[in-house]
């Protein structure tokens, strides 16, 4: 049989990444970050990878009791797109990471939890404070370029569930570990406190040999940051508290 | 006895004094977990294909510890591995 397929090249994570899908859906979402410029790498989303992406969807809101929404390929498509960029970046120093990452003043401020904590809803919460020099870079899946001399935290199409985020990049000062509490309360912590969350908020490949080669990175991540536990409600007054902790 | 070693999903990470195992992408568990010298000591032996008699006798040559001490040790750390569907046995 016959199949179709659409090539577009994008600049992510200043990468240039040749994509070929199946559905044009993808090409929309990524339309801000068309590049001319001559591929680093190519990915290829097959009919396979789409079904591995619904099973894997479906194994992952299983485990988590949850009941499966029904995503379409077109969707399931975006997601593996994304998985097999993140798989490639990974020689490249750079890791996608879940969280929610907001720039005030040209430094990036990185919050991560478990999903449903309020990620999401903190960043809005930093907006509402600084106004416009608060800037949601990616509200959901940036991607982290773990150099030797620093983090660089870079935007991406792929901006969760509110579509917040934004085509740039920023060098990121700080990442926040975020709990719910009813009283707001920041501390720094230490790398060894963070590490667990940080590799488990960081994209790890199927293999163990990109596996390897992402350890170190996450290494190299906890100790180029600074880090932050913020135990935090949902009012304005959380913003507060982790700004002034987090500015200086 | 049987034979046992470390899931080819699963890798053991060292970041300069803890010993981690981590896991790929293609497993259930997420996550890591993070272990003492001594599970450092006998995750370390199920890279390759071993057995609890052999992990059992590799510590005694290096720490002045029992039988029985040792083996509970190993029992406690793969029973812990194989809740992580970490062990291929």
């Amino acid at each position: 049989m016959m199949r179709a397929t659409m090539t577009g090249c994008y600049k992510i994570a200043g990468k240039t990444v040749a994509m070929t899908s199946l559905y044009p859906d993808v090409h929309e979402y990524c339309a801000e970050y068309r590049t001319d410029e001559a591929p680093d790498f190519a990915v290829e989303v097959t009919p396979a990878d789409i079904e591995d992406e619904d099973a894997r969807t479906r194994r992952e809101y299983a485990l988590e009791e949850r009941p499966v929404p029904g995503f379409s390929p077109e969707i399931l498509e975006q997601t593996a797109a994304y998985r097999k960029i993140a798989e490639r970046l990974i020689a490249y120093d750079r890791v996608v990471f879940h969280g929610a990452c907001v720039a005030v003043d040209g430094q990036g401020y990185l919050f991560t939890a478990k999903s449903g904590t309020g990620k999401s809803t903190h960043a809005a919460l930093w907006s509402e404070l600084l106004g416009e020099r608060a800037v949601n870079v990616n509200d959901d899946k940036p991607i982290l370029h773990v150099a030797d001399d620093g983090v660089t935290a870079y935007g991406t199409p792929w901006t969760g569930k509110h579509h917040r985020g934004r085509n740039m990049a920023v060098p990121l000062k700080a990442i926040c570990l975020l709990e719910q509490a009813a009283e707001n309360h920041i501390a720094p912590i230490t790398w060894k406190r963070a590490y667990p969350m940080l590799v488990q908020q960081t994209y790890r490949p199927r293999d163990a040999e990109r596996l390897a080669i992402t350890m170190p990175l996450v290494d190299r991540l906890a100790r180029s940051v600074k880090l932050y536990c913020l135990r935090c409600n949902m009012d304005l007054s959380a913003a507060e508290t982790a700004w002034n902790a987090m500015k200086g | 006895m049987s034979d046992m070693k470390l899931n080819g999903n699963y890798l053991i990470h060292d970041d300069g004094n803890t010993k981690y195992v981590v896991s790929t992408g293609s497993t259930n568990f997420n996550g890591i977990a993070r272990g003492n010298e001594t599970a450092g000591f006998i995750i370390e032996c199920l890279r390759s294909e071993t057995t609890e008699d052999e992990i059992v006798s590799k510590m005694q040559e290096n720490w002045d510890v029992s039988d029985e001490l040792a083996r509970r040790d190993v029992r406690k750390i793969v029973e812990q591995l194989r809740t992580m569907g970490a062990v291929d046995e």
